[in-house]
Parts: structure tokens; C-alpha cells; sequence
């Protein structure tokens, strides 16, 4: 269902985006700004999920304060005359790459466990028959 | 058993809207970057704007300095051809005025003219040395120019007696009538030849017929001969 959800929201998006004016170019480093930011919280939420802890409610405020503040820390750097928005980029990067860190561990670990049960259940039904032979 | 589906429904729709608006934002952005022209003005970011004013800024500043030194160039070029046409005029006026001090040109001015007549029962006859001395006189009294039968007299014109009586003047024979024209103060000019013991005095005093006579005008023709050097270095 989520799934489902995500994919629909994903599709509606392309189309409204693909009809959507075009902002000026100006506003697209802010844009993009946003775009890292929830990009981020998206990668965040998927390792909350796994790691059990997810929010609805801290998912959605971080999702849009997230890309917000970044925006906003951007005009700002932009008045002081300070590249912010680099720090930000360097910020969400690397924290999407620590979520996505997590995901691949859960998923590996979850792999790697299957095998051995499937190894295990292999050597047990052969023990069974073995036992039975005997 | 509700309550976990209506929470897992909010679930799906709150993850749908953000999906939604990431994808739009995110499509949007790819539009824009898409459709930009990186080479354009509007476009350009704040520093690239920047650099590139500073780069037309040192265009433009270079390309003042070539103008300014082009203009300097120009003006000394102006300068020099203004000079080279003052030393030119320098130059023929100096010429004039030496072809004038040489005697090659025509000439007229305030002057006398002096005409000796040979008498043939004088005490002794017009020779070489009464024009030479006539000539020196009037040097002396300041002419500026001097003929004698239209001889022009020039730095190195020679008046010598040949043989008997015969006279030549620039290596040109001169007969009597002798008829000497001189440019210069006319009352200093008559003065030097009749005073006492002046050359025109001797002359009347052995007997030849001497008049002299001031003009407002005596005009003196050129030295008719060419003046070249072939020994002086």
C-alpha cells in the first residue's frame, strides 16, 4: 500500500512537474537546495522505518523544515556573501549516505541471515534423514 | 485493528504528498537546468556574472590603454610633421636668403649705378685695379650687390686684367663703357667713390668721364655661371 503510494505520488509528480511554468533560474540553487534537503529526509525516514523508530510526525516537519531551513540558509549565505549552501550539500550528503548505509546493512544482514537458515534447515532435514536411515 | 489501518492510512498519504512534491520540485529543477542557456545572461549566476564583468572590465581597460597610447602616437606624429613643416619653412627660408646672399637670384633695391667712360687722351687707361678698387669701395660702403656690365659680382668673382687693356670679369670680357650697378645705402655708396681720394675722384681727376646716379630701383641680375665645388670637402 505505501508502496503503491509512493509510486502514484512519484508518477503524479513527473507529470505536474513535467506542465509546470518554469520558475527562473535564479531560484534554481535554492531548488535544488530543497530538493537534497527532502531527499535526504526521504532516506532518513526509510532507515527509520528499519530501524524502527519511524515518525510520521518528525518524517513530515523534517521532511519540509528540512528543505525550508536549507533555502533559507542559502538566501542567507547568499547575503552574507558566505557559500552556506555548500555546507548544507556537504551536510545532507553525508547523511543520506550514512541512511543509505543502514538500509544496505539491514538488508545485507537480513540476506545473509536467510541463507544461514536455509543452510541450517538443509543440514537439519539431512541430520532428520540420516536419523531416519540409522 | 481501526485504529492501525486509519494510522497506516495517514501513513500512505503523508508519504504520497511528500513523494509527490519531491517528484514535482525535482522535475521542475531538471526542466529548468534543461532548458537554461548557461552562455546566457539571465542565467549566469551571481559570479559568473562576476568574473565575467571583471574579465570585460580588463578588456575594456586594455583596450582603453592601446587607445590612450594609439592617441599618444598619433599626436607625436602630429607633432613631428607640424615640426618637419616648420623646419621645412625654416629650411627654404634660410635657402632664399642664402641664394640671395650668393647672388643667384635677381635682385633690386635702392642702389646707384655708376657709368665710366673711357676718354682716349686720359692720363692712363680704366684698368682691372680701378674696378677692383671701385668693387672694394663699395664693399666697404656696405653693398649688398654689385655688377659690372651685368657681371654679377659673387664671393669668388675675379676682375684681371688678360693683357693690354682687355678686362674680364667672371672670366667674361667687359668692354667700356663701363656701367657698375650697386645695391645698398645709395648716399654712403656715392659718398665712398667721390670722396676725396675715392676711386671715382682718381678717375675724373686722370680724366675719364665718371657718373654716378642714385635710384629708387636698380635692379641686379643673377650670377649667370654655376657655383660648384670640386676641391672642397
Amino acid at each position: 500500500m505505501v508502496l503503491i503510494a509512493i509510486i502514484i505520488g512519484c508518477l503524479l509528480g513527473a507529470i505536474i512537474g513535467m506542465n509546470a511554468p518554469t520558475i527562473s533560474y535564479t531560484y534554481s540553487s535554492y531548488l535544488a537546495i530543497a530538493i537534497v534537503a527532502a531527499l535526504d529526509s526521504v532516506f532518513g525516514g526509510i532507515a527509520s522505518v528499519i530501524n524502527r523508530k519511524f515518525d510520521i510526525k518528525i518524517f513530515v516537519s523534517g521532511f519540509f523544515g528540512n528543505a525550508i531551513l536549507a533555502i533559507l540558509l542559502t538566501i542567507l549565505g547568499e547575503k552574507l556573501n558566505v557559500d552556506i549552501y555548500l555546507a548544507a550539500i556537504v551536510v545532507f550528503v553525508w547523511r543520506m549516505f550514512m541512511n543509505l548505509g543502514t538500509i544496505r546493512r539491514y538488508y545485507v544482514e537480513k540476506w545473509t541471515s536467510k541463507v544461514k537458515q536455509m543452510r541450517e534447515q538443509k543440514n537439519n532435514e539431512k541430520q532428520n534423514t540420516e536419523e531416519n536411515e540409522v | 485493528m481501526k485504529n492501525i489501518k486509519k494510522g497506516k492510512i495517514i501513513l500512505t498519504i503523508v508519504i504520497g504528498i511528500a513523494c509527490l512534491v519531491l517528484a514535482t520540485v525535482m522535475f521542475m529543477q531538471f526542466k529548468i537546468v534543461n532548458q537554461a542557456d548557461i552562455n546566457e545572461l539571465e542565467v549566469m549566476r551571481e559570479e559568473e556574472l562576476r568574473t565575467e564583468l571583471a574579465n570585460w572590465k580588463a578588456n575594456y581597460q586594455e583596450a582603453e590603454l592601446q587607445y590612450e597610447q594609439k592617441a599618444q602616437t598619433l599626436e607625436e606624429y602630429n607633432k613631428r610633421e607640424a615640426s618637419d613643416s616648420e623646419t621645412a619653412e625654416l629650411v627654404e627660408k634660410e635657402l632664399t636668403e642664402v641664394n640671395l646672399l650668393l647672388g643667384k637670384t635677381d635682385v633690386e633695391g635702392p642702389g646707384i649705378v655708376i657709368t665710366l667712360k673711357e676718354n682716349e687722351d686720359a692720363e692712363a687707361a680704366i684698368t682691372a685695379d680701378n674696378l677692383n678698387m671701385i668693387v672694394n669701395s663699395l664693399k666697404e660702403a656696405g653693398a649688398e650687390a654689385i655688377s659690372i656690365n651685368g657681371e654679377r659680382i659673387v664671393n669668388m668673382s675675379d676682375i684681371v686684367l688678360i693683357s693690354n687693356s682687355i678686362i674680364r670679369v667672371n672670366q667674361q670680357r667687359v668692354f667700356a663703357p663701363y656701367i657698375i650697378k650697386a645695391i645698398g645705402n645709395q648716399t654712403y655708396l656715392e659718398s665712398a667713390l667721390l670722396g676725396n681720394g675715392g676711386e671715382a675722384d682718381k678717375l675724373i681727376k686722370i680724366g675719364h668721364d665718371v657718373n654716378i646716379e642714385k635710384y629708387n630701383k636698380v635692379e641686379i641680375s643673377s650670377y649667370n655661371k654655376e657655383l660648384t665645388t670640386k676641391y672642397i670637402e
